[in-house]
């Protein structure tokens, strides 16, 4: 099967960061592979290499987003294409919906794998826009996949349960980091990742109009998170001190 | 005139509160705008449902009552769902952020081109569209966002707003779903597992999570004791549901849910940012942790270092002498 995964270069969610008049400022040199979307080209590859096929990656952003294909690269992908941003433009999940949308249109796949969402943002919406921009059958969410002939099996995680879903391809699925552990690239996998071929290519490629990629949110300023209350810390006999909190949680906190 | 329109989430039989609390917060906006708070429900059953949703202010409900809902599919959903929002073309669309939500959000806004915000702690209508408040960073920080256009979708996070009754009696309109079991390509083979019959975490009052430090059936079954007291939903970090000891159901944080309980007992959890993000809007914070710099007695209200497996028993003991 021919997978093509959407990869992002997010900022790194526990790296310093600080708020200075509504902005956001942190080491730029702080990226990584989204975290989801890593678990996506891990779970592509286990596939392919079970049954055959190929795996590219796609990612938009900036030049040092080069880095982040070429770290999929080195897990095993075959294969890169890189859409040029500035990172200056205020994209949001429908502008990269619709950038995608339009690259993979006379693109040729079994399977269009994107993150479940994006770690710094947890917005959640890229996969589903694009699975209905490209009218493809879809599911989110994925916690496991299996193929089977022509067709993706999908386990979701729900509210609730979980559910099995088949999906006839092309399809697009949306992965979840519980479905694997990414691998670590090796010294040979970064060693070949070097020879293996990056497309570059720019967004007005794309013929995309300037409205259309407008982005419809706008994100006007970051604030700190307000802080919770310093609460009360017990240390010494385990007996003592689980009794007074158990107290405390009835009288003082009412919440038993 | 213009309206918010707020979709109703059932599970199990009944309407999941977060979406009463997305409605809740609609029929104040659209009172202080002058719109119409409008709601609708999709299910095999949702005439069964009216008399719940008029309680909290909605003047027209909209009905699709069609066997195809009978479970979670996004095909349908969104077909459904596109078609109401067309018809009714309400100013803003509200969900509550469940995972049937997030299943079909970006779908929907993809398919009616309206401008959408995912999983809010708030919004209020602007001119033009509405101003959101979204955790993100891993909940570290808050963005306040404006998304604008002639539809606006957003989807609200649990625990948000209180509920808020006031009574009207809606005008209820049936609509056809407009799709067919025929037009359906994807196919739902099974459901899997199911803690249906264990309490919803997005609606507990308490929860008693377990994590990496509750390491065999001694410890899973103190946890069980200590949310049976309680009357509290259990709930796990994910090093054990990844582990198999606690269903994938039940992981709490930035994969997982989000929840904001009254009592939160996070237990031999470490209380990685992760983790954090998806329980940091807790009422009360109660961590038991034996590592006395262990990260999540940043955010407990209560904190108990010590040994879980010497700390339970009489924490235990001593709540149910308070319960009875
Ligand atoms: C993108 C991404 C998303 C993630 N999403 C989630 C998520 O949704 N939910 C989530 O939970 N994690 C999530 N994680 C993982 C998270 O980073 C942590 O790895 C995880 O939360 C650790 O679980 P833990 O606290 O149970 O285990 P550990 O970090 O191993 O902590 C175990 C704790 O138990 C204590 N302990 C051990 N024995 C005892 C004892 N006898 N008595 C008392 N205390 C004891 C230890 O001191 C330690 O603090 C995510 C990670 C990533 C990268
Ligand atoms: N700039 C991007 N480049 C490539 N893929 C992206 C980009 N933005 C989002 N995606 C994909 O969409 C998923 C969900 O993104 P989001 O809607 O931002 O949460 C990510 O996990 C990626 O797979």
């Amino acid at each position: 099967m021919k997978f093509y995964v959407c990869i992002k270069m997010v900022p790194d969610v526990t790296a310093p960061l600080q708020i200075k008049e509504g902005e956001l400022i942190m080491d730029a040199d702080r990226v990584v592979l989204n975290a989801y979307d890593a678990s996506a080209v891990e779970e592509a590859l286990v596939l392919t290499e079970k049954h055959g096929g190929e795996v590219e990656v796609v990612c938009i952003g900036p030049a040092k987003a080069s880095e982040t294909i070429r770290k999929a690269l080195a897990m095993g992908a075959d294969k890169g294409t890189h859409i040029q941003t500035t990172g200056d433009e205020g994209y949001d999940s429908t502008s990269y919906a619709t950038i995608l949308s339009a690259f993979f249109k006379d693109k040729e796949y079994d399977v269009l794998s994107l993150g479940k969402q994006s770690q710094d943002t947890d917005s959640g919406l890229t996969g589903s826009m694009v699975a209905e921009k490209l009218d493809l059958p879809y599911a989110t969410n994925a916690v496991g996949l299996e193929v089977e002939d022509s067709k993706l099996i999908v386990k979701r995680q729900g509210d609730t349960g979980q559910e099995m879903i088949e999906l006839p391809t092309p399809c697009a699925v949306t992965c979840s980091n519980d479905m694997n552990d990414p691998r670590i690239p090796n010294l040979k996998g970064i060693m070949a990742s070097k020879r293996k071929p990056i497309d570059s290519i720019d967004i007005s490629s794309l013929g995309l109009s300037d409205e259309e990629l407008s982005p419809a949110t706008k994100t006007l300023s970051y604030a700190p998170k307000p802080a919770r209350k310093a609460g009360q810390k017990f240390e010494g006999e385990a007996d003592e001190i689980a009794r007074k909190v158990a107290q405390l949680l009835d009288t003082e906190a009412n919440v038993i | 005139m213009s309206s918010i329109l707020t979709y109703i989430a059932i599970a199990d039989g009944k309407v999941k509160r977060s979406s009463l609390e997305v409605l809740s917060h609609s029929k104040k906006l659209a009172d202080a705008a002058g719109f119409t708070t409008e709601a609708v429900i999709i299910d095999p059953n949702a005439s069964n449902y009216v008399e719940d949703v008029q309680k909290y202010g909605a003047s027209k409900i909209y009905l699709v009552e069609d066997a195809l809902f009978s479970e979670h599919r996004n095909s349908p959903l969104l077909s459904a769902l596109a078609k109401i929002v067309e018809t009714v073309d309400p100013k803003v669309t509200a969900f509550a952020s469940t995972e049937g939500t997030k299943d079909i959000l970006g779908a929907l806004a993809a398919n009616q081109k309206a401008a959408v915000v995912a999983d809010v702690s708030s919004f209020e209508l602007i001119d033009g569209g509405i101003k959101a408040t979204r955790p993100v960073m891993a909940a570290k920080i808050l963005a306040n966002v404006e998304a604008k256009g002639n539809k606006v979708l957003v989807s609200v996070r649990s625990g948000s707003y209180d509920l808020n009754e006031s009574p009207a009696t809606a005008e209820v309109i049936s609509v056809d779903a407009g799709v067919s079991e025929g037009d359906l390509k994807a196919k739902l083979r099974e459901i899997i597992s199911s803690t249906s019959d264990t309490i919803d975490l997005n609606e507990a009052e308490s929860i008693v999570a377990a994590g990496r430090g509750v390491k065999d059936d001694e410890g899973k079954a103190l946890i069980s004791e200590l949310a049976g007291v309680l009357n509290a939903g259990i709930g796990a970090s994910r090093a054990l549901t990844e582990s198999g000891m606690y269903d994938p159901s039940l992981q709490i944080g930035q994969t997982g849910k989000v929840v904001s309980p009254q009592l939160y007992i996070a237990v031999g959890i470490s209380g990685a940012i992760q983790h954090v993000a998806g329980m940091a809007n807790s009422k009360v914070i109660v961590a038991i942790n034996k590592d006395p710099d262990a990260p999540i007695f940043e955010v407990a209200d209560y904190g108990i270092v010590g040994d879980l497996y010497k700390v339970l028993p009489p924490f235990i003991e001593e709540l149910k002498k308070i319960k009875t």
